[in-house]
């Protein structure tokens, strides 16, 4: 079934096209890969697809309903959620409440009921700080619980921005660059965590522009160069498709 | 003659660090509110509620009493404010409005419509609300600087109007004879009377600000403070989440103005000005973003400076100025926070140049 | 309608503070532009060049030319102390502190000139005659031509500095590209401390020009700075020509609106600007190169 699909998106930014007639297909429970050298538009997918910017042309739809005018808000509701590039986790907070802070849409309360604590926003409280502390023990993050979300060092911050995402529950994720600025240990620890969550139903989007990574764990692979789709297909196929090739090497074809 | 020197820097040393260890004891460090039912937390709590419930009691200072009652309705206000830049981060210089919307809503109630105080007192803090909800919706799409000075802009339209309306607002006079505040019979009309009342609303205000954010809406807050991206790929509707942040301040400084005017019995455009939007915010800054006691301790320390530098009248604001801007240099992360590891720095700092002024000599 | 027959002479009147406002919005801009902080003590170096110039003329010398130039040169100093006192400890913290801070300064300066100076309006003398002329059925004081002739000298002077020398290009380097300035050479600090003193001496030149049309006194500097800042971002916020387009503009839709409102409603009027500006046009009427995505 398809979960998630793109459909001729363009956007253009000053001029450069970021996207280009760019369109894609991700099926339920697979882990899809998108790569491609820098610059090539996939972070901009990213964000138009989780509604932080709005396509100049084209749809994106999920589960069959069009989603490219919603409100970022609204599409994570839906069911997907994600991380960024330069990871964004919430830094005046602790490590536990920014998984908590990802659980907001399933928690009940609201202005009123939070702050007189009526007794189903206390009883809320207590499951989700339940909860988070099993989230953060899948991610081996347990132990720091009560830190500041600013001291963690760079790899385990992307681990606790992934826990954010799944606290949600969501459907799809996107996860952005997430091994980069990773060793190669956590690197492992983060495929490895990722095959689990597939087990478990969870369906990826992962868009990294280092080729390694991605293709050990993914699906599926589609390349985007200047904003367009080059190559789609299992991952030792795309290998080696000479175009990819010379995307990445940017070798011009009539050199070849 | 090492030892006899070593001595004398240690007499020294007491000097600085006693006040500020027991500064320490008393103020809370923002880390502490990271902890999860920490007992010795609580302890802290029922000490700061036994002090404020017995204190006035023992000192019967009417002087004293109405200095903790002014520092009451600061701390409202503060409070209010605390949520807004504090914890949601957005920047608010026309606070002082909303005080004003709330002190001029139970004057004209009470004075000309005859409405009883209590009354007035729980429709000031919606009518700011509804202030609030209506400029809010379209300021709050503005960021950083931008939000700040349309906020300001905003106070100052609100205090020329008030200044205008004459007869809405009695004008530049403004509206005299408030009746103190009563419920059922009992008036509120000496300080100590005021005190309980102004505290008492504290509070619960208090308790309400400290229940939202140890729940999803405060995470919700300091997500949007935090980064509004990815608050929004949580599912926070950030516009929303900011205008119920900025509403809500709006109720506290409209419940302190309603107290404000059942208090001091006039209202007039001078005490709504922008040096009270910038004293607040200052408050709150001081007080520490992230943290709800921070502020209030600030507000009561501020008024009793405020009070003690009104005896050198002349000289009063300029070295307001200055110990504003001297408190801002030294503790820009606010006086509560992490005020135990400043201690330390300030220990190690002031010995190593110690030693280094010795070494030279 | 009677009120149209007084437009030409609201226009004058209104063409005349604009200039002010345009001077005030130009010094913001200047230290806007090259630290990102707001200054709002801006409108205090008004008020100190206004006042300290009728202080030195009264008690020091009966020159006007000395008292004016020793007054600005003191001003020039306050500006320079307030970067090194307030702007410069706080280079590090999150940029509402400074902000805060320059508002503390404010407070600081208006009341320290109130209690040095007393609270009484100052009034100068107008540098030629009394006497208003007619033109084409407006009545012109000889001073709001000063007002105009010293602002476009100044204008033209802070052009000339900003393009043609070494320094006024280095300030310019600075504030676009600070980190690319400071790699080859130019100091961000020592720009942004010549910046509080441009500002400084702008301000007490626009100070000195308006006290013998309005009065000047301690606290007059605050209103003056809010309305300087509202030209700066209605003329487009970040940008020197905006400024002076905002200043005029601003001056001069004041001075209209008292034809067709109560007067005591006049200084909302700025502020109402303000409000419609940033709501419907943040950038101002030039736009602005600045795009605030940040935070702050």
């Amino acid at each position: 079934m398809s979960l998630l699909r793109v459909e001729e998106i363009t956007k253009v930014y000053d001029g450069l096209r970021a996207l280009d007639r760019f369109s894609l297909n991700v099926e339920k429970g697979i882990i899809k890969g998108l790569i491609g050298p820098n610059g090539a538009g996939k972070s901009t997918l990213f964000h138009l697809i989780s509604g932080i910017e709005k396509p100049d042309s084209g749809k994106i739809y999920f589960k069959d309903k069009e989603i490219t005018a919603l409100e970022s808000h609204e599409i994570s509701a839906l069911g997907i959620g994600r991380t960024f590039q330069t990871v964004q986790t919430l830094s005046n907070m602790t490590v536990i409440e920014n998984i908590m802070a990802g659980m907001h849409l399933r928690l009940k309360g609201n202005l009123l009921s939070s702050g007189l604590r009526l007794p189903w926003t206390a009883r809320a409280e207590k499951g989700a700080l339940k909860e988070a502390k099993e989230i953060l023990d899948l991610l081996g993050l347990l132990g720091r619980w009560k830190s500041p979300a600013s001291q963690l060092p760079l790899g385990k911050q992307k681990l606790l921005e992934l826990g954010r995402a799944l606290a949600m529950k969501p459907e799809l994720i996107l996860l952005d660059e997430p091994a980069s600025g990773l060793t190669s240990a956590e690197g492992d620890q983060l495929k490895e965590r990722i095959h689990q969550f597939k087990r478990d139903g969870m369906t990826f989007c992962i868009v990294e522009h280092q080729m390694g990574m991605v293709m050990e764990i993914a699906d599926q692979v589609a390349v985007l160069d200047n904003g367009r789709l080059i190559a789609e297909g299992p991952p030792t196929v795309v290998e080696r498709d000479a175009q990819v090739m010379d995307a990445y090497l940017k070798r011009k074809r009539s050199d070849a | 003659m090492v030892d006899s020197d070593k001595k004398q820097f240690r007499k020294r040393d007491f000097l600085y660090v006693i006040p500020l260890w027991l500064l320490s004891l008393i103020v809370p460090d923002a880390d502490d509110l990271y902890s999860f039912r920490s007992k010795e937390f609580k302890r802290r709590e029922l000490f700061y509620l036994g002090a404020l419930l017995f204190v006035p009691l023992i000192w019967r200072d009417p002087h004293f009493h109405h200095l903790m009652v002014l520092a009451g309705i600061y701390a409202i206000l503060a409070l209010g404010l605390s949520l807004f830049l504090g914890y949601a981060g957005q920047i608010s210089l026309g606070h002082a409005a909303f005080f004003g919307i709330g002190a001029y809503t139970t004057a004209i109630l009470t004075t000309r419509y005859g409405f009883p105080p209590f009354l007035a007192f729980l429709i000031s803090p919606f009518v700011a609300a509804v202030a609030a909800y209506l400029i809010g919706r379209p300021i709050l799409k503005l960021k950083g600087y931008f939000l700040a000075i349309a906020t300001l802009g905003f106070g100052e339209i609100f205090q020329v109007i008030v200044r205008e309306s004459t007869v809405l607002t009695g004008g530049v006079i403004g509206i005299f004879d408030i009746p103190f505040f009563s419920i059922g019979g009992f008036s509120f009309d000496t300080y100590l009377k005021q005190y309980y009342l102004t505290w008492g609303v504290l509070l619960g205000l208090f308790l309400y600000s400290k229940n939202l954010v140890r729940s999803k809406m405060g995470r919700a807050f300091l997500a949007v403070a935090a980064s509004e991206e990815a608050a929004s790929t949580i599912g926070i509707n950030v516009a929303r989440t900011k205008l119920g942040v900025f509403v809500i301040g709006a109720a506290f400084a409209g419940f302190a103005g309603s107290l404000f005017a059942s208090i001091m019995s006039i209202a007039n455009p001078e005490a709504f000005s922008l040096n009270l939007s910038i004293l607040i915010v200052i408050m709150v800054i001081l007080g520490g973003m992230g943290n709800l006691y921070g502020p209030i301790f600030i507000s009561i320390l501020l008024t009793w400076l405020i009070d003690i530098l009104g005896k050198y009248q002349a000289w009063s604001l300029p070295i307001y100025g200055v110990i504003l801007i001297l408190l801002l240099i030294f503790f820009p992360d606010g006086i509560g926070t992490r005020l135990g590891i400043r201690l330390i720095y300030l220990i190690s700092y002031w010995s190593k140049k110690k030693r280094r002024d010795e070494g030279k000599v | 309608m009677d009120s149209w027959t007084y437009l030409p002479q609201l226009l004058a009147s209104g063409i005349t503070v604009g200039a002010i406002y345009a001077l005030v919005a130009l010094g913001f801009v200047t230290i806007t532009r090259a630290s990102q902080i707001i200054n709002f003590a801006q409108g205090e170096f008004v008020m100190l060049g206004g006042v300290l110039t009728f202080f030195l003329l009264k008690d020091l010398t009966p020159s006007y030319l000395l008292a004016a130039s020793m007054a600005i040169g003191i001003v020039v100093m306050v500006g320079f102390l307030m970067y090194l006192s307030v702007i410069y400890p706080l280079r590090k913290a999150p940029m509402l502190i400074p902000l805060i801070a320059t508002l503390g300064a404010s407070i600081f300066l208006s009341n320290t000139s109130g209690f040095l100076f007393g609270t009484l309006p100052k009034a100068l003398p107008p540098f030629s005659g009394q006497q208003p002329f007619q033109i084409f059925g407006v009545s012109l004081l000889p001073q709001s031509l000063w007002v105009l002739g010293a602002t476009f000298l100044l204008l033209v002077l802070l052009y000339l500095l900003s393009h043609r020398t070494l320094l006024g290009k280095a300030m310019e380097a600075s504030s676009t590209d600070p980190l690319g300035a400071d790699l080859v050479g130019i100091s961000r600090n020592r720009m942004v401390f010549l910046a509080f003193g441009v500002s400084a001496g702008t301000g007490a030149i626009a100070g000195i020009l308006i006290t013998p049309i309005f009065f000047t006194s301690y606290n007059s500097g605050t209103i003056l700075g809010l309305k300087g800042f509202i030209a700066a971002v209605l003329g487009g916020w970040g940008k020197n020509t905006g400024a002076i387009l905002g200043g005029f503009a601003l001056g001069i839709l004041e001075a209209l609106s008292v034809a067709f409102i109560p007067a005591g409603y006049k200084d909302g009027v700025a502020f109402a600007i303000l409000l419609l500006i940033l709501y419907f046009r943040p950038k101002g009427i030039l736009g602005s190169p600045f795009v605030d995505s940040r935070r702050w």
